[in-house]
């Protein structure tokens, strides 16, 4: 597709480029609808740091990286914020751990990781279990107390 | 010693300690000081002059105040009290206690007055199950006056601090106070604790707290808080007194049970009980919320705001998440955080969901905010594509469950979700997926009332006119297939292979509630609940007698939990059954009357008749928020209240025993509005499963 080439052209290497090129390619998502946030996400690297800009109006999202006051900061390191664009790292779990700070506004970042994919290998698919499986996992001791 | 637990609370912090107000935890025993699932505080011990205290009496004072009157000495026979100390402790971000030392005699006293203190930082989930902690303590003395409990994991810290307005000589164990108290004269300090979710940073100054307000300021707004949200909830009047108990003290318990989430520090919403569920549940925040609508709709609001916020949106296994599924827990241990456990959040729930729809038709129903159903269209619709695109895991066009997530998933993902608690009738357990009755009838109103806001708020024609017929559609199969024909009943599931699971059990009512059942069939279904092996006397059994697996004290398979019997009631209401849901009501009030108004999640399905009094489930968590708000409900149905259009249209049944019942200033889209009926209906009468 069109799309594709035109994102790993973008930055064929790096996958937070690549996620932030992603997400500006519709420009708009559904689950952002009636909403609105303003986000930097801080990288610290060496002396300076890398920015990204995220701004979310009623769906539509774009990316840059400069711009102005946000509702929100958040700081993380790069093999963090790797983790969690690829979907490996949860961005609740990484927040409560302490890999992520955010100041400013907690619903940004909350509305935020909604665009953030699932862990790489779910399917949603699970085989049936039949009922002599369940019973045989659950103490059959328990049952019918006669 | 007494065992006698004592629990303050404010938000997801609060404090269980014995009637002395000291805490001596052990590894799996819930004491301690908690906030955002995390202990503490595990060891805090009041000595003067060594010895510990005897607890003379304890008042809590309000939800989040508790003053304990204590002297030394823990003498049996005889105290000898020339001294008394009371400790006053209030919850916020951690606690404050004031201390207060009282000598009686004629002259001076030297004392030794010594805190002991300590932590061990045990996520909820670790002192439910008995884990291990993986990270290290330290405990050090800042600045010569707090003591810091640290604990740390890699990235992860949490810390406590300790410091008193009192000169203290501070060690790594505790405080301790060398005072001479004067004749007849007294000896206080303050006792800060501070919850922190920090790293030993060389900060000197104790943290602000992990909500991040200012710690005063939201005292102070505690006592105004719950008195302005005593006076803002309409007034209860009845003949029979015992409900206007009843009333005060759901009100107040809910008015504790009131969470507030990190991103919506200002707005409450029901979290679901003390002391293991001060979280955001999906399901109970949900059914609370609709409980209190006719008192209180600011719940319902938050709710809907927060679960939308916390919508799924991707395909998670371990968290059993899929776009647009409501969650089913919230949590923000350890355990969470390293993502040994799956609750960041976690999503495993079949029913909050439809439910999610059906409360936002209902608040908007009684509070006519369209502006809020237009804010979460995207939710709602999101919501109701759920129940199509990804609960129809056997593609036979029925909600069905099946966790994604093996080791910490949760096998039922129904409100009865313990092990054994969906059944055939000879006690065998069906396979998966498993597709409840009650979800199918949730779905449907989800659908039903999904096409109302279509049509109405979100202008979307053809949305409701699908989701109308795709409700009749599955209101006809639901009655084909569940229907159990010799029983007279809908079995309670399908298994994975569409055969009925057969046991006769409680959800049946919530289908009344829903709609899903067929005119024809309600009757049926009525004298099922009120029948024998349903009813106990005093509510409704999760499983009827006569079922292999029936057990008056199983805690899903023969309990009778009032949250379900207010929806029951609800339900054979909307159907006409006006006696049968006085009884049930007259039932639940009348056990709440036991329990001084504080319904807990379950008690025993011993017959009324054997018992005399409610015999409460051994491990029920208390207050629990939708047994809280079941007399709530249970008084909205009695009195018939529905609104329709811009009014409130009420039609009291009323048992006998409740005489009179006025219902004063009830809020919605109408204004303001009062309620009155006088109870005609004979409730002592035995139901007859035949007539």
């Amino acid at each position: 597709m069109v799309t594709a080439r035109i994102r790993s052209a973008a930055a064929p290497e790096d996958p937070i480029n690549q996620f932030f090129a992603d997400l500006t390619q519709p420009g708009h998502l559904e689950t952002f609808e009636s909403e609105s946030a303003s986000l930097r996400f801080e990288v610290p690297n060496g002396g300076r740091a890398e920015r990204w800009y995220v701004t979310i109006h009623d769906g539509d999202v774009a990316v840059a990286r400069q711009g102005g006051p946000t509702d929100a900061i958040v700081t993380t390191d790069r093999p963090v914020l790797e983790a969690m664009v690829s979907g490996r790292l949860n961005a609740h779990a990484a927040l409560l751990r302490g890999l992520v700070t955010c100041r400013g506004s907690m619903a940004a970042l909350m509305a935020f990781q909604r665009c953030l994919p699932g862990p790489p290998g779910s399917t949603g698919q699970v085989a049936p279990i039949s009922s002599q499986t369940v019973m045989a996992q659950h103490d059959v001791r328990q049952r019918r107390s006669m | 010693m007494s065992d006698r637990l004592v629990q303050i609370l404010e938000g997801n912090t609060f404090v269980v300690s014995d009637d002395c107000g000291d805490i001596e935890a052990s590894r799996t025993d819930p004491t301690g000081l908690f906030s955002f699932d995390t202990r503490f505080l595990s060891r805090w011990v009041l000595t003067v002059n060594g010895q510990r205290l005897t607890a003379l009496s304890t008042d809590d004072l309000q939800y989040f105040q508790t003053r304990f009157f204590l002297v030394p000495g823990t003498g049996t026979v005889y105290v000898d009290s020339t001294l008394s100390v009371i400790r006053q402790r209030e919850v916020s971000d951690g606690f404050r206690e004031q201390l207060r030392v009282l000598n009686h005699q004629n002259d001076p006293v030297d004392l030794t007055i010594r805190i002991d203190a300590g932590s061990d930082f045990a996520d909820l989930f670790e002192v439910k199950d008995a884990l291990k902690k993986k990270g290290s303590y330290q405990a050090q003395v800042v600045a010569g006056k707090s003591l810091v409990l640290g604990y740390r994991r890699e990235t992860y810290a949490r810390e406590t601090w300790i410091s008193a307005t009192a000169p203290a000589a501070v060690d790594e164990t505790g405080l301790s106070f060398r005072v001479t108290v004067p004749p007849h004269g007294e000896w206080s300090t303050e006792l800060d604790v501070v919850v922190s979710q920090g790293a030993f940073d060389g900060a000197k100054e104790a943290p602000i707290g992990i909500s991040g307000q200012g710690r005063r300021q939201v005292r102070g707004d505690m006592a105004r808080g719950l008195e302005k949200w005593l006076q803002r909830a309409p007034g209860v009047e009845c003949d029979w007194e015992a409900v206007e108990r009843i009333y005060r003290r759901c009100m107040t318990d809910l008015a504790a049970l009131r969470f507030s989430t990190l991103t919506m520090p200002d707005r409450a919403l029901p979290a679901a009980g003390l002391p293991w569920f001060m979280t955001i549940f999906g399901r109970d925040s949900i059914f609370t919320s609709l409980q209190a609508l006719p008192f209180t709709a600011e719940l319902a609001s938050t709710t809907l705001h927060a679960l939308a916020e916390r919508q799924g949106t991707r395909i998670d296994d371990f968290r059993d998440e899929d776009p647009g599924r409501i969650l089913h827990e919230m949590r923000y241990g350890e355990m969470t955080a390293f993502e040994e456990r799956p609750h960041s959040p976690y999503y495993g729930n079949a029913d909050a969901t439809a439910l999610y729809v059906v409360l936002l038709d209902e608040y908007e129903r009684w509070t006519g905010d369209t502006k809020l159903v237009r804010d979460l269209e995207h939710a709602a619709r999101a919501a109701l594509n759920w129940i199509d695109e990804y609960a129809d895991l056997q593609g036979n066009g029925y909600v069905s469950y099946q966790r994604r997530n093996p080791k910490t998933g949760l096998e039922n993902q129904c409100w009865k979700d313990s092990w054994d608690s969906i059944s055939y009738k000879n006690g065998d357990l069906p396979g998966f997926p498993r597709a409840t009755c009650e979800l199918q009838g949730y779905a449907y109103d989800a659908k039903v009332r999904g096409a109302r806001l279509a049509r109405q708020v979100w202008k979307d024609q053809a949305l409701a006119e699908r989701l109308e017929k795709e409700a009749a559609d599955l209101k006809r199969r639901f009655n084909r297939d569940f229907w159990v024909p010799d029983g007279e009943y809908f079995a309670v599931a399908l298994d994975g292979d569409g055969r009925q699971v057969d046991s006769l059990t409680s959800n049946i009512g919530h289908l009344l509630w829903s709609g899903i059942v067929e005119k024809s069939k309600a009757r049926a279904v009525a004298r099922h609940l009120l029948g024998p092996r349903l009813f106990s006397g005093w509510g409704v059994r999760t499983l009827a007698e006569g079922e292999a697996r029936y057990n008056p004290i199983g805690y899903h398979v023969g309990t009778v939990w009032p949250f379900d019997n207010s929806f029951i009631a609800w339900g054979l209401r909307k159907y006409g059954f006006k006696k049968e849901a006085a009884r049930v009501a007259e039932g639940i009030l009348g056990a709440a009357q036991f329990f001084d108004g504080c319904l807990p999640e379950a008690f025993g399905g011993y017959p009324r008749q054997m018992t005399k009094y409610p015999v409460q489930y051994p491990t029920a968590c208390s207050p629990q928020a939708w047994s809280t708000g079941a007399p709530l409900l249970l008084l909205r149905a009695i009195l018939g209240m529905e609104p329709v259009g811009d009014n409130l249209v009420v039609d009291p049944a009323l048992p006998i025993s409740v005489g009179w019942l006025e219902l004063l200033d009830i809020p919605g889209r109408w204004g303001r509005i009062d309620a009155f009926g006088r109870g005609h209906i004979d409730t002592s009468r035995q139901y007859s499963s035949r007539g």
